[in-house]
């Protein structure tokens, strides 16, 4: 069958850096295509280079057998390539009606309010949406919000669609139903190019498979039932490298580090009693939340997103304050403690969002890491010299692939980023980890790395929580897992838990 | 860091050859002879009798309040009421300066501190609004300008009048000359000095210490910086006392300096031009000697320029809007990415909650190098 998209030896260059070296795939008509490979494998820059924002540095993609004209994301959305983006692009402070018609071409420059909400209303009833086109985007919850992404492409009448890395930001069910509407868009014909990082996913979604590694091709679009999952994760990870060894290897690294000597086993750390606070943002407020986390435990918190998560967080590191309850932290009263008080006794953050809240991208990887430990010292001054020498020798414990220390960290790829945060984070004096999404969006490897790091930190007696919309990860390294559901604690299971169990949970069903 | 900050450096100086460029074609377009203009900035600012001297003394109370600029908008507030501040800083140094008892070193000490400590006291004004009703710096550090010319209107019409004074522009007594700390000429050791210790104080304060660091960061990516312990609120009352407290440090030199007086509507510009220079220093404390001189040499010659050529001192200031207009549109970023799409979208930052900008390319992925 002639393919409906085709990359023709496609190269992509960043100075001297190959993103995207020659590579060569066909992707047939009304299948979904999964692209698949570890962070930095080039898997984004490729779909960009298929939506048009960038341009090939050489080769071609065609479309329906002719060149795409490249370089402008509307002229490739008018040839009929879109994309949805893994960082969403409708305006938050828009409404829903506004937002959609800001990306229809066809846009009218005078419109009435009442006009422009029937039109969208009749769009979205069209999609067989139940959103309200007067409600502002950010006030959706991040599945609506995705959905409203891929309707506001539906509506320019694609021929290919990209979905970059789409199930990063949802929970189970809604993976489960995102992946049910994706096959309905393949059987009225689309062509659907999806990014994803779990096997599990592809295998569940996907009609053929590509594997991307270090910006080449090692496996072109092969039809899924042709291949094994042990096989797909050899081309991801190369030839060489097997995962139990990474993981071993990951061991010894974490377990490299000086830790106190072990408190004796469970101690209570951290005790939240009747805590109750405001929403933080775009999250749910938490109501009467008792917990408490004793040492060597790892202790999942599950949940649908926007169930209090983010709060939760944000009042465990004392970003935000409770409105009544307390907290004890190895029983010293904490509950008014600042960020930086919890982080002399020994708290470590590793935040949900990376990009906004754990690193500063336009800055430099030393500088980055050493506010931390200026801060918790006292120090007033210092010398760039002496900080440089220990931000180098903490990148490379954590084996951080980076070019020098001066870099900003934004040049680095997620994984590597996630691994220069939680060289700053769990250093030595490390009693509690509170950690959000540590592993969102990365790739398989980066992922062993940082929950191998969680499991050794635990082994020596340090008290974790992991908060995280992936009920996978939560039910892989915890050995206690509480579901937060509208911002109460509403059950309290074993590791062990079944993930029907912990999944009626998060829903709602028999103890609502 | 320091290569950054010598690409930084090197693409305003560039900003700044292209400006005189286009100005140049401007004056020659309007009638003017371009030669001329050149040769009249030159013998301005460099080689007629006493120009240098006089780009040494527009340079100074510049780098002063230009440090003070540099150190707030790194830390992502944006003061802009250098002017108001330094009017007030004057005012307080012509004011308190000559009742303090004692030698001419302990008057004019007294009067640099009670002038630092006001610029610091008006510049806190907005910090306290800022932390306790979320008041936008831009806008409040702005109309304080406008209180502060008045303010100095009022004390030289008033208070501080010189009676005996026969000039149309009210004014305050003269100082003693125990209390100068130049002649008219703006250029001594004591005050030049002065601004050396400001500019390695405040390298230091940025390059070397912890809050230098963590001010920069909160300018950054506040969310960041608070996360990792930093209390956003005395970043934001200690870069706004520092930042106002140099400003009114800057009125105290002009003052006890070359005006040796307080005059209504003295240096009207300097409070403003302070911003560009930080902004052409690439919001660095090196940066700001050179772009302080260079704005220096602008004003030297704007006050020359009429005298041997025909040429209005608007030219000048046309040349000063372009060098505005250019460093803050960072024209050249977009013509690189322009010529050469290979280079990946600059990423910046934004503090979460923002808008990201609509359609832009999402600010990370794994793709880049």
């Amino acid at each position: 069958m002639k393919p409906a998209l085709e990359s023709r030896s496609v190269t992509k260059r960043f100075g001297d850096f190959t993103a995207i070296d020659s590579v060569s795939l066909a992707f047939e008509p009304g299948k979904v295509h999964a692209v698949v490979g570890q962070n930095g494998a080039g898997k984004t820059t490729f779909s960009r280079l298929i939506c048009g924002l960038y341009e090939p540095s050489a080769g071609e993609i065609l479309l329906d057998g002719s060149p795409l004209r490249a370089g402008d994301i509307r002229s490739t959305r008018e040839q009929g390539v879109d994309m949805v983006h893994q960082n969403f692009s409708l305006p938050p402070s828009f409404t829903v009606a506004e937002a959609l018609e800001l990306f229809d071409d066809n846009s009218k420059p005078l419109m009435s309010r009442a006009a422009l909400e029937r039109k969208w209303n009749a769009a979205l009833d069209r999609h067989g949406s139940p959103i309200n086109v007067r409600k502002r985007v950010r006030d959706l919850s991040v599945e609506t919000r995705q959905s409203l992404e891929i309707i506001r492409a539906l509506e320019g009448h694609p021929k290919v669609l990209i979905l970059d890395e789409p199930t990063a930001v949802l929970a189970p069910p809604e993976v489960q139903s995102l992946f049910e509407r994706v096959h309905r868009l393949r059987d009225s014909g689309l062509t659907i190019l999806i990014i994803l990082h779990k096997l599990s996913e592809v295998f569940a979604v996907a009609d053929t498979v590509s594997v991307l590694r270090e910006g080449a091709v090692t496996l072109a679009t092969t039809p899924i039932r042709d291949v094994t999952a042990q096989e797909i994760t050899q081309h991801i990870i190369g030839p060489d490298t097997n995962l139990p060894q990474i993981a071993t290897e990951v061991r010894g690294i974490a377990h490299s580090h000086e830790q106190p000597t072990a408190p004796p086993a469970k101690t209570p750390v951290m005790a939240l009693s009747h805590i109750s606070a405001a929403a933080g943002q775009s999250d749910r407020a938490l109501d009467d939340v008792s917990l408490t986390i004793h040492s060597g435990e790892i202790l999942g918190i599950a949940g649908v997103e926007g169930n209090g998560q983010e709060t939760l967080l944000d009042i465990l590191s004392g970003h935000q304050r409770s409105e009544s309850g307390s907290m004890h932290l190895l029983g010293e009263d904490v509950t008014k403690a600042s960020t930086l008080d919890r982080r002399r006794k020994g708290v470590r953050f590793v935040p949900s969002d990376r990009n906004a809240q754990g690193i500063s991208l336009t800055t430099s990887l030393w500088e980055n890491i050493s506010l931390t430990d200026l801060l918790i010292e006292g120090t007033r001054w210092f010398s760039p010299r002496a900080r440089k020498a220990v931000a180098l020798e903490k990148l490379g414990t954590w084996k951080v692939r980076y070019r020098n220390p001066e870099q900003l960290a934004g040049e680095l790829s997620g994984g590597n980023v996630q691994r220069v945060i939680l060289s700053r984070e769990l250093g030595t004096g490390t009693r509690l980890v509170i950690a959000g999404n540590p592993t969102r969006g990365l790739d398989l490897a980066a992922t062993a790395f940082v929950r191998a790091s969680l499991s050794a930190l635990a082994d020596d007696g340090v008290a974790v929580i992991v908060v995280s919309a992936d009920l996978d990860e939560v039910r892989d390294i915890s050995n206690r897992i509480c579901v937060l559901r509208g911002g109460r604690i509403v059950a309290d299971l074993p590791g062990g838990a079944s993930i029907t169990e912990i999944g009626s949970a998060m829903v709602g069903g028999d103890n609502a | 860091m320091l290569r950054n900050n010598g690409r930084l450096v090197a693409r305003s100086f560039s900003m700044i050859l292209i400006a005189i460029v286009l100005s140049t074609v401007v004056f020659q377009l309007s009638g003017y002879s371009a030669g001329e203009a050149i040769s009249g900035f030159i013998q301005g600012a460099i080689t007629g009798p006493g120009a240098l001297m006089s780009t040494v003394r527009w340079a100074v109370p510049l780098a002063v309040v230009g440090v003070g600029v540099v150190l707030s908008f790194r830390a992502g507030f944006f003061n802009v009421g250098a002017q108001g501040q330094l009017y007030v800083g004057a005012i307080a140094a012509a004011a308190i300066g000559p009742v303090v008892p004692g030698p001419g070193f302990v008057k004019v000490a007294v009067a640099m501190v009670c002038a630092a400590l006001a610029g610091m006291l008006w510049s806190l004004i907005a910090a306290w609004l800022k932390t306790s009703t979320g008041a936008d710096e831009v806008l409040t550090t702005l109309m304080l300008n406008f209180i502060g010319t008045l303010l100095l209107q009022y004390v030289t019409n008033g208070p501080l009048r010189d009676l005996s004074g026969s000039g149309q522009v009210a004014s305050a007594p003269p100082l003693g000359s125990e209390m100068r700390i130049t002649g008219s000429s703006g250029v001594s050791a004591v005050n030049i000095a002065l601004v050396l210790a400001v500019l390695v104080g405040a390298w230091l304060i940025v390059n070397r210490t912890t809050f230098g660091l963590s001010s920069t960061i909160v300018g950054r990516n506040a969310q960041v910086a608070t996360r990792q312990g930093v209390n956003s609120r005395s970043v934001i009352w200690v870069t706004f006392g520092l930042s106002g407290a140099l400003a009114g440090v800057a009125g105290a030199f002009e003052v006890l300096g070359p005006t040796g007086r307080l005059i209504q509507g003295f240096s009207p510009d300097v409070g403003f031009t302070g911003i560009l220079v930080a902004l052409v220093a690439g919001l660095t404390i090196a940066g700001v000697a050179f772009a302080a001189l260079f704005f220096g040499a602008l004003a030297a010659a704007i006050q020359f320029l009429p005298i041997v050529t025909n040429l209005p001192t608007s030219a000048l200031e046309i040349l000063q809007g372009l060098v505005a207009l250019l460093i803050t549109a960072k024209l050249r970023a977009r013509w690189k990415r322009r010529s050469r799409p290979d280079s990946p979208p600059a990423r910046e930052e934004s503090n979460a909650g923002n808008d990201p900008a609509v359609a832009a390319p999402p600010p990370v992925g794994d793709g880049a190098p």
